[in-house]
């Protein structure tokens, strides 16, 4: 059978259809949602770090390349509802609005991806309580010209542009509080990338940036952390925010100044929280209906990470990308070319 | 999404805000400020401070804690950057000038902050401020030995002790029997001259000097 089913149509889900139809197979791509890009189109990804590249850069030419392909069928705003057979024989029942149909694949290429934490369990921090609590997720959309505001830094409350902005790290990851102690992997950069954008956009602004550790590993984030301190003057603090109240009508944040031993309360007009990564709801229904090993976190377990990281617990179905645990986008589009590799020598 | 609120209730119960009505919290340091950064940033050696990631390598390896014990040069870098002014002049205004500028930590910090020369700008900052009340002695001693060799290009002892003992308001001790007949021993054995004598064309240099020092 030379036909193969991914699911998700995100970065790592485009990359791999693409590079599987490149390789002459018949690639079927179901995206849950009626646009493709996942995360990075539903958020407006506005620029990519370290190198501030436009996100539309990266994606659109993957999104045209899938389109263009002769070889692989998009079904948008569609979803799998079972799965029966075996490899390399797999029926899979596809639904949309147009109904339910039938189709047999070879291969099944599993990259649900995931979503951004929703903060408001984090009740201490005031999202939803407070206007001007946003997530990075929102920034994004902000700071992109084709967003709500135009590209303007708007506080939600009343529509000023904040003279003192604070960026808590670390909302939803390193927390068993809320059942994610893993590291997201992206919230540090990502933060320094918004912050290093509101700075250059708006001078006047002050930006804190509260942490517990920055961990800069990718290529160039480190880099990309100097230059916010140096040349843009982010003040980085260590120490977790720990709570969000209001003082005379002003948002007013409490953490501590661990390098100084000192408690600190600190008044600032908008405070963005940098929101991990969670698995997403498409990624729990797909291992539910093709029955995958989760690991404890509700990601996609791999067959053995060392030796086989693209296949997942069970023969014939593959696995890439954000749904196997956080993950930035250069590396999804590593991951999506892997398992094109990894499918096309087990279906030869 | 709601209105600003302190309190989150949900099914008829108070979730967040009860517990601040009966419980007193620390106090809490309030002035975050970048201010005193941007004022250090502008002195001359105070450039690089922006660019410690607080690592420790300066106090790590510095020479003064082995005798001046809370001497901390990424202590007092950070302190500036994030603003807590009221500690800096409290606990470590006498500390920032002992610093014997071996330059030990601006060779070895791996971020390529001037350790030395922030630490000098950080005091000069804080003399601008005039935090330090009353001169020492050795302080004035200093401020008079440096006005004469700019007024004057060269020392006049007596004009010197003159004046040293009328800025720290003693003058009446140096007319005690004690200074008058060591200064006139001094004198006899030629160790003091009476007056220092003049450089030619001096007022020209001291102009620029003054210039030079603003």
């Amino acid at each position: 059978m030379k036909t193969v089913l991914v699911i998700g149509g995100g970065v790592t889900g485009l990359k791999a259809s693409y590079e599987l139809a490149e390789m002459g197979y018949n690639v079927s791509l179901v995206e849950k949602e009626d646009y493709l890009g996942g995360q990075v189109a539903k958020h407006k990804y506005y620029k990519l770090a370290p190198d501030m590249r436009l996100a539309g850069e990266v994606i659109d030419p993957v999104i045209k390349s899938v389109e263009n392909n002769s070889n692989i069928k998009v079904y948008k705003h569609s979803t799998i509802t079972s799965l029966s057979g075996d490899a390399p024989e797999f029926k899979v029942k596809i639904k949309n609005s147009k109904g339910e149909s039938e189709e047999t694949f070879g291969a099944i290429v599993v990259a649900t991806g995931f979503e951004h934490f929703d903060p408001t369990v984090k009740q201490e921090y005031g999202y939803s309580r407070f206007k001007d609590v946003v997530t990075n997720a929102e920034i994004e959309e902000m700071l992109n010209p084709n967003g709500p505001t135009k590209g303007e830094l708007k506080r939600p409350s009343d529509g000023k542009i904040p003279k003192k902005v604070a960026i808590f790290q670390c909302v939803g990851s390193r927390d068993k509080q809320v059942g994610n102690p893993y590291c997201c992997r992206v919230g540090c950069v990502v933060s320094t990338k918004q912050a290093i954008e509101i700075k250059e956009k708006y001078p006047d602004t002050e930006v804190y940036v509260y942490y517990m550790d920055m961990r800069m590993f990718g290529r160039g984030w480190e880099e990309l952390y100097g230059k916010a301190m140096e040349e843009y003057e982010v003040i980085f603090t260590r120490g977790r925010g720990a709570e969000v109240t209001l003082k005379n009508q002003q948002l007013s944040l409490r953490a501590e100044e661990t390098i100084m031993d000192r408690p600190i309360q600190h008044s600032v007009d908008m405070i963005i929280l940098a929101a991990g990564q969670a698995p997403g709801e498409g990624t729990i229904e797909a291992a539910k209906i093709l029955g995958l090993k989760q690991n404890d976190y509700g990601y996609l377990a791999p067959k053995d990470d060392f030796l086989s990281p693209n296949e997942s617990s069970r023969k014939g179905i593959f696995i890439a990308g954000a749904d196997k645990g956080p993950l930035d986008i250069e590396n999804c589009i590593v991951e999506g070319a892997a398992v094109a590799a990894k499918v096309a020598s087990s279906l030869k | 999404m709601a209105e600003n609120t302190d309190k989150m209730v949900i099914d008829g119960v108070e979730l967040v805000g009860i517990w601040k009505e009966f419980m007193p919290s620390r106090i809490l340091y309030e002035d975050v400020t970048t201010e005193f950064l941007n004022e250090v940033k502008k002195l001359p050696g105070g450039e690089t401070i922006a660019k410690c990631y607080q690592c420790g390598t300066c106090t790590g390896g510095c020479t003064l804690p082995e005798f001046v014990n809370k001497f901390n040069p990424r202590g007092f870098i950070n302190l500036v950057r994030r603003g807590h002014y009221d500690l800096l002049v409290s606990d470590y205004k006498e500390l920032v000038w002992k610093c014997v500028s071996c330059n030990r930590c601006t060779h070895r910090c791996p971020k390529g902050v001037n350790t030395q020369e922030v630490v000098r700008a950080i005091a000069k900052f804080l003399e601008d401020r005039k935090v330090f009340g009353k001169l020492t002695n050795d302080e004035a001693f200093d401020e008079v030995f440096m006005d004469e060799v700019i007024n004057e290009g060269r020392i006049d002892e007596v004009k010197i002790v003159k004046d040293f003992y009328a800025k720290t308001g003693r003058l009446k001790e140096m007319m005690s029997g004690d200074q008058l007949s060591l200064g006139f021993k001094m004198f006899t054995s030629g160790r003091i001259k009476l007056f220092g004598g003049k450089i030619k064309d001096w007022k020209k240099v001291s102009q620029r000097l003054k210039e030079e020092l603003q």
